[in-house]
Parts: C-alpha cells; sequence; structure tokens
C-alpha cells in the first residue's frame, strides 16, 4: 500500500523535473545563466507537475472499463491543452524579460506530452489497484467460503439423542434417584463439553475420546446390556491434532444406526493409532444389514469426510465400508 | 381392567412407563417386551386391550409390528421422534406420547383409551394394515402359522405370485406365504423396482434375464436364476415403458 500512493508524488516529481529540463535545454542560451533559467522554469514545471497530479482524481472519476472512448478523449484531451497553457502561460509570466522566442510551440507540445503521459501512468496504477483488490476480495471469499463449510460439516448432535436420555432421567428419578442425578450431571457435561470442544480449531484426540467416552456412557444407560465400548488409543496417537467432533457424529451413528439395529446389541469398537506419521482411527460396530434407515444415515459420515478434506487439504481419507453385518469407518489423517 | 402391553427396546423406558401406569388402578401390565419379535408374540397370547408401542426399535419397528397383529389392539405411539405423529395417525393409533413421556398427557391418553373400550363397538382396525405402511415399501414383515416372524427387505425377492387370496414371496432358496391381496403390495412396492407382469405375477426387475415370444401373444420371461414367468400382453407393456 505505501509503494502505491508514494507513486503519485512520483509521477508529480517525474513531470515536474522533465518539464524543468526540457524547458531550460529549450531556453539556456550562452547569454543566460543557468541558474536564471532554471529558477524561472522551477514554478511553472512544478504547476504542471501538480496538474497531472490532478489528472489522477479525474482518471478515478472516469475508469477505462466504464467510460467511452470519445469522452476519455475529449475530456483528456481539454485538461491537457489547458494544463498545457497554463503551463505556457506560468512560463511566459515567470519568464518576463527573458527572451523565449518560439521555444512556447515545444513547449505546449512538451506539456500536453507530459499531461498525457502522466494521465497514462494514473490509468495504469488504477488498473493495478483494481486487481489487487479483486485478488483479495477472492482471497476474503475463499477463508469465507472455508468457515461456511466448516460450520456446514460442524457436526450436531441429533436431538433425539437429548429426549431419549431425558426420558432416561425421569425414569430413574422413580426408582434410581440417585442414577437419574448423575445422569442429569452426565449429560449437562456432555454439552458443556460439546460447546467448548466446538469452538476450537484443533482438539487432541485425547479430548475428542473423553467426548465420545461421556457420549458412549449416556447410551449406555439407556441400552444396557446391549452397549459395550471397547476403546484402544496408543499414546502417540492421543496427542495428535484433530478437527473437534470428527468422531462424535461417527460413534453417534454406531450406535443410532448400528446397535439400535440388533436385538442383541453389541459393541462399539475404536482404535487409534499411529502408522507412518499418520493417524489412523477405526470404529466398529454391528449393524443390522436390513436396517430401515440404511439410506439416510450417510449425513454424519459425508459431513466427518467434508470436515476432514476443509482442514487437511484433502490429505485425509474416510473409508466406510460393510459387511457381515459389521459397519466399519476408517479414518487416516497426516499428524 | 385395560389390559395393556408395553413395548419399548430401552429398559428405562418402559420403567418409566410401569410406574405411570401403576398410578391407574383399572390399567394392568401384562407383558413387557424389548423388542418388536416379542411384542407381536405378546400381542397374540394376551390379546390386550392396548398397547404402549415404541417405534424406532430393532428388526422390526413399531408399524411393522401393528402390521402383524392378526387383532390390533388400541394402539398408542410413544416416541422421541414428532415427525411421526402425523403418520401414527394414519395407522389409527389413537394418539401419540413423545418422550420424555409426561405423567399428566398419560393420564389423558388413558381417559381416551377408557372412552374407546366403553363404546360398544371396538374400533374398527380394517384397512389398519394397508394404511400403515410406509411407501415405497422397504422390507416386507410376514407371519408364518407357527408364528415365526421373517423381515425380507425388498431388495431380497425375486418376484411375487399370487394364489387365491394369499400371496408367496419368492427369494433366492425360500417361499414365503403371506395373506394380503397381491394387488395391495403392488401399490405399496416402488413402481420402478416391481413391475406387475401377469395378473398373478409382480417381478423385481433386476432379476429379469430375458423376455421370450412363447406363442402369439403370449410371452415368458427368464429370470438370471433361470425361472420363467408368465408375462400378459398388458404386463410386457409395462415392462417395456419401464425398461
Amino acid at each position: 500500500m505505501s509503494t502505491g500512493r508514494a507513486i503519485p508524488f512520483f509521477t508529480v516529481a517525474i513531470v515536474t523535473v522533465a518539464a524543468l529540463a526540457a524547458s531550460t535545454a529549450l531556453l539556456w542560451r550562452d547569454d543566460v545563466a543557468l541558474t536564471s533559467v532554471l529558477a524561472t522554469g522551477a514554478l511553472p514545471s512544478l504547476l504542471l507537475g501538480f496538474m497531472t497530479f490532478a489528472a489522477r482524481y479525474l482518471c478515478r472519476a472516469m475508469p477505462l472499463r466504464t467510460t467511452g472512448w470519445g469522452r476519455l478523449l475529449v475530456t483528456h484531451g481539454a485538461t491537457a491543452t489547458i494544463a498545457s497553457t497554463l503551463w505556457i502561460a506560468a512560463w511566459t509570466a515567470a519568464a518576463a524579460g527573458v527572451d523565449t522566442g518560439d521555444a512556447w510551440r515545444p513547449l505546449f507540445i512538451l506539456g500536453l506530452l507530459l499531461y498525457l503521459g502522466a494521465v497514462m501512468v494514473h490509468y495504469l496504477m488504477l488498473e493495478v489497484e483494481l486487481a489487487r483488490e479483486a485478488e483479495e476480495a477472492a482471497l476474503r471469499y475463499r477463508v469465507l467460503a472455508r468457515e461456511a463449510e466448516l460450520r456446514a460439516f460442524k457436526a450436531q448432535v441429533d436431538p433425539h439423542f437429548l429426549f431419549n436420555s431425558l426420558n432416561a432421567v425421569a425414569s430413574l428419578c422413580g426408582s434410581r434417584p440417585h442414577d437419574a442425578r448423575e445422569m442429569a450431571q452426565k449429560l449437562a457435561e456432555f454439552y458443556r463439553l460439546i460447546l467448548r470442544l466446538g469452538s476450537m480449531e484443533r482438539i487432541t484426540l485425547a479430548e475428542e475420546i473423553d467426548l465420545v467416552t461421556r457420549y458412549l456412557a449416556i447410551e449406555k444407560v439407556r441400552f444396557g446390556d446391549r452397549l459395550t465400548t471397547n476403546i484402544a488409543v496408543d499414546d502417540g496417537a492421543a496427542e495428535c491434532l484433530v478437527p473437534p467432533l470428527l468422531l462424535q457424529p461417527l460413534v453417534e451413528n454406531a450406535v443410532r444406526h448400528g446397535i439400535a439395529s440388533v436385538v442383541e446389541g453389541g459393541a462399539v469398537d475404536i482404535v487409534a493409532s499411529l502408522h507412518d506419521g499418520k493417524l489412523r482411527i477405526s470404529i466398529d460396530n454391528p449393524a443390522d444389514p436390513d436396517r430401515l434407515d440404511a439410506k439416510g444415515e450417510g449425513v454424519g459420515l459425508q459431513n466427518a469426510a467434508g470436515r476432514l478434506r476443509a482442514v487437511s487439504d484433502g490429505k485425509a481419507s474416510v473409508h466406510a465400508a460393510e459387511d457381515d453385518g459389521r459397519f466399519h469407518v476408517a479414518i487416516e489423517l497426516p499428524r | 381392567m385395560i389390559r395393556t402391553i408395553v413395548v419399548d427396546d430401552e429398559q428405562p423406558a418402559r420403567e418409566l412407563l410401569r410406574e405411570f401406569l401403576a398410578a391407574h388402578e383399572d390399567v394392568e401390565i401384562v407383558a413387557e417386551c424389548a423388542n418388536g419379535f416379542e411384542a407381536v408374540k405378546a400381542a397374540g397370547q394376551h390379546e390386550p386391550d392396548l398397547m404402549l408401542l415404541d417405534i424406532q426399535m430393532p428388526k422390526l419397528d413399531g408399524f411393522e409390528v401393528l402390521s402383524l397383529l392378526d387383532r390390533a389392539p388400541i394402539v398408542v405411539f410413544v416416541t422421541a421422534y414428532d415427525e411421526y405423529a402425523i403418520r401414527a395417525f394414519e395407522v389409527h393409533a389413537l394418539d401419540y406420547l413423545l418422550k420424555p413421556v409426561s405423567e399428566e398427557r398419560l393420564a389423558r391418553v388413558l381417559d381416551r383409551v377408557r372412552e374407546q373400550l366403553a363404546r360398544p363397538v371396538p374400533p374398527s382396525t380394517g384397512g389398519l394394515a394397508a394404511a400403515l405402511r410406509a411407501k415405497p415399501l422397504q422390507r416386507i414383515v410376514v407371519k408364518d402359522d407357527d408364528g415365526s416372524i421373517h423381515v425380507v427387505p425388498i431388495g431380497k425377492v425375486d418376484f411375487v405370485e399370487a394364489a387365491d387370496d394369499t400371496i408367496v414371496i419368492a427369494t433366492a432358496g425360500n417361499r414365503l406365504r403371506k395373506q394380503q391381496p397381491i394387488g395391495e403390495l403392488a401399490g405399496d412396492l416402488d413402481p420402478t423396482r416391481f413391475v406387475r407382469i401377469h395378473r398373478s405375477y409382480l417381478l423385481n426387475i433386476d432379476r429379469l434375464e430375458r423376455v421370450e415370444l412363447y406363442a402369439k401373444d403370449s410371452r415368458v420371461a427368464i429370470l438370471r436364476d433361470g425361472s420363467r414367468l408368465p408375462v400378459s400382453r398388458s404386463g410386457y407393456a409395462r415392462l417395456r415403458e419401464l425398461l
């Protein structure tokens, strides 16, 4: 930005110096002292320089892209003539007493050319400025789009989880009030954690595992013996940074569409480890291949894949497979 | 006494209903079921007046349970999903309860149940089964004579054959008999996947290998497994339209 703002002053300086040099060359004769010619030309040259500065505002007011050629020619032609005439007039006034002879003709043309040259420089600068602004806008847009994408992919806990859990709390109130209080506490802690982690950029896998462990503990109250869990996370893997709520929707799927679809239930297995500098996480659970909602459950999976893509620049992958009554999701992401 | 069956795959949910129902002296819980299979069996055994039926359950959902009952009791759906509410009324459920279940709401529902039972003519359950199927059908549920229940995903059905007032559902290596008019089933199935190739035959078009001319105006469909089914003239027209 600083060079951009400095350029108009450079233009003024260059035009002034060029005008002064050219007019001095024209008027300097053996019988006149060089210093007196320079002193005479200084002010008119500066005047021309500042008039080119004013041309900048004219250029801004009439952008190349939206202004017709006719209007451009007429306007700049007219202002160039006025500028050059003023510059000659200033010269003549300043040089009172010095014989300027026929020098005004080349001076006039010089004034025209310098002014028009400055106009061209201004247009060039304006174009450069516009291109840079467009680039900045594109960048800003990309950042916004990325944020929107992440927001869209942000995991959402199924609200029915809350309704069902509250139903369980209500049930426990009658028979096991102590457990009811504990369950209410667990629910509050889970949602508090969702809010906290969800607002962060990256969290450790250990934190994410803590979240899903709490989730599974609540579901265990509802499903009883039908739900068991096995979680194995390597020490190295636990320290890895992951986007928050990466596993939560997948584990939710494992319970909602997996365990809940099987009469006798089963185990949700979560394994995370490091391989060749990559973090591998797998979620494995039983699922009835003939369950009714098989189509609708891809959302959690798509969201997880989309969020991973967005935060890893395409370096991470999510694969899902189903066979023999088991559903398996494998995630691989660079450390 | 209102003989009641409570069906929910979550034990705490059953416990809550049991506790709430205990306050109503005229309600007797004759069975508690943890899944749809148990519910169908218990309904056959106990012939209840009322069924509090969860919708989302493994294998057989609440709607499917209802379709398998020979003699439907008054049904009140219990669910966390209020989007089921409209469908619950479509299947002539008396009412529905949203989880978490409110004790007062349950009491009001029971009042309606008492009113319903006091009427000289019990509510008709005719057309119930037809109305409750989600369309297009994703699974066909069949109850054998011996009471065992089969759940057949639509993709596994090769074809359906009509035999008198029953239908035979043909899957790889199995034949299941069901009490239902073939036209009714045809109306519930996805018309882009199942074609009525003959008055008595519904074909899963994924299974079709080719159609051969058999005699003048009479064709035969040859399936991938080699089975041959008759194709009527109008059935052939429907088939051609789809392919």
